[in-house]
């Protein structure tokens, strides 16, 4: 009987991973070729560089200013990194409060979802006002974009712990932290995880939006200065850039959660 | 085995001891939006030591909430409980009460064996990590899982689960073992399976068992007493000695005595069904 289980969803990983490796292979294929297409596209209809730049004109431009996209992309890199810890570590904090502490949790929770309902983009130019154009608003910014999908996916992990399991540990005497502790939060880290998923890549627009704001360095920043300089080529090496480090970062954040959580049912075959 | 922990006590399915547990004209009333619902209404319940009873009725009829009492989970608004001459919530601090409910809930992030010692370990702080791993191992072999101590939940079937889970309230070495439909997420033949592996372990250990069913044929199979319920009010309407001879096995399902038991609950719930409607 267990053979059959486990037989059984090793073939259904072998399929998916297989279904996987092609359906990547495919969709490269696709881009190359949508690639191609356009590239030939600004050739036949002569469009201007400064209007949609060719592909090659976007590689030679990458390749032209590589240091300054480096510098800059280490600048948004380092906003990124602190506003991603610092969120994370808000949103985990503010779902542990809420609830372990019930009674304030109740009166914090609708709080947190009504500034969720502010447009947080618009407060760039607030966090300019108050801490200038350094590193400070930027990496506020991000935690205010970036903490709530990890305070809520968090807070439904702690949540969601099966209430017969919990009436199990009371019964031989465990306390409300003991539970929380070796129970609740170590089953909220696959639902944790897949709220960093979603914090990584806000941080990535926080950082963006915050240079946009106002900055002296950055991604963001190039991008700006380009614009002010027609330089269209250049505003598009810069999105390449600001694309790959999302990539980057996106993929650090699921290798993390393949490390830290095995056992969530997607990774199942990790551990057969 | 360490000395830490009790022999199973000297006891089998003919020898039966005094009350266990008892339950004297027991109430138990919800709030629900200010209006007081009676849920349980006067259940007067003996059940002697190392006996097997099923408590079945109509779902909602409220038995799960009467395992609760039993279980100190849920303080009856009226009347008084004991489990081995204890109040219950001081019966499961002492560890005479072990839980088995209808999923396993087992912790997906630990394997079997991790799982099976995880509650005698948050239970005893005292006990190091080997003796609960040991009494664990133990545990495992005697609900059929010798091997599978190292496997995963996820690589573990449905049947499998509910025996790490099984194993889990046993390694506490409870008095009292109270089971809230243990088996009613699983498929017929793994049921079965089940019901011969808990008979087993019920005459090999001597453990006061309540079970919490609506499967007749279960009901039947294992108890030596049935309690039918009946709903609105919720209390016990009939008690059935079930006359099945010892050892049970596959071929207990053909007795006269099992069909006879199996037809008279049917008829009971039946008429309770019907009473429920009106």
């Amino acid at each position: 009987m267990s053979n059959d289980t486990v037989v059984r969803s090793r073939d259904t990983t072998v399929l998916e991973s297989s279904h996987d490796g092609g359906q990547w292979l495919s969709a490269l294929g696709l881009a190359a070729v949508l690639v191609v297409l356009w590239e030939a596209a600004i050739h036949v209809f002569q469009v201007s560089s400064f209007v949609v730049p060719a592909p090659t004109a976007i590689v030679r431009s990458l390749l032209e200013n590589w240091t300054a996209l480096a510098w800059a992309a280490l600048a948004t890199t380092q906003e990124i990194l602190f506003g991603f810890c610092l969120s994370a570590i808000v949103g985990v904090l503010i779902a542990l409060v809420i609830v372990r502490f019930e009674r304030f949790g109740r009166a914090l929770y609708p709080l947190i979802v009504l500034f969720q309902n502010v447009p947080k983009v618009a407060l760039a130019p607030i966090f300019i006002l108050w801490f200038g154009y350094g590193l400070a608003p930027k990496i506020l910014l991000i935690i205010v974009i970036a903490f709530f999908p990890v305070a809520i996916d968090m807070l439904a992990g702690l949540q969601s712990v099966e209430p017969s399991f919990v009436a199990l540990m009371r019964s031989v005497g465990a306390s409300k932290g003991k539970i929380l502790l070796q129970v609740r939060i170590p089953h909220s880290l696959p639902y944790l995880m897949a709220g960093l998923k979603v914090a990584i890549t806000f941080s990535v627009i926080g950082a963006i939006v915050g240079e946009f704001a106002g900055a002296n360095a950055g991604l963001g920043y190039v991008i700006q200065f380009a614009s002010t300089q027609l330089d269209t080529p250049l505003i598009f090496a810069a999105l390449v850039v600001v694309s790959v480090l999302g990539l980057a970062c996106y993929a650090i954040v699921e290798r993390a959660e393949r490390l830290m959580v095995p056992w969530a049912p997607k990774f199942e075959s990790t551990h057969a | 085995m360490t000395a830490a922990f009790k022999q199973p006590p000297e006891q089998t399915a003919s020898s039966v001891a005094a009350p266990h547990i008892v339950l004297r004209g027991v109430a138990v009333d919800f709030v629900l939006e200010r209006r007081r619902n009676r849920v349980l209404d006067a259940i007067d319940l003996d059940v002697r030591k190392g006996d097997f009873v099923s408590l079945i009725g109509p779902s909602g009829c409220g038995k799960s909430t009467l395992l609760k009492v039993m279980a100190g989970l849920i303080s009856p608004s009226e009347g008084s409980v004991t489990v081995a001459g204890l109040a219950p919530q001081h019966a499961v601090k002492a560890r005479l009460i072990g839980l088995v409910f209808q999923e396993a809930t087992l912790l997906p992030w630990k394997n079997a064996i991790e799982n099976a010692a995880f509650l005698l370990m948050v239970a005893d702080g005292a006990v190091s990590r080997a003796a609960a791993f040991d009494r664990a191992a133990a545990m495992l072999r005697l609900v059929g899982l010798e091997g599978a101590e190292k496997k995963m939940p996820s690589q573990l079937s449905g049947g499998m689960r509910q025996r790490v889970a099984l194993a889990r309230s046993l390694a506490l070495d409870p008095e009292v073992l109270l089971m809230d439909e243990p088996f009613g997420a699983l498929d017929a033949i793994t049921r079965e399976e089940m019901s011969e592996c808990l008979l087993e372990i019920w005459e090999r250990t001597g453990k006061t068992i309540v079970l919490v069913t609506h499967s007749i044929d279960e009901a039947v199979y294992l108890s030596r007493e049935v309690h039918v319920m009946g709903a609105n009010p919720a209390r016990i309407i009939e008690t059935l000695p079930i006359h099945l001879p010892f050892p049970r096995n596959g071929e207990s399902y053909a007795n006269p005595a099992f069909k006879a038991a199996e037809h008279r609950l049917r008829g009971l719930l039946i008429e309770s069904h019907a009473k429920r409607r009106t």
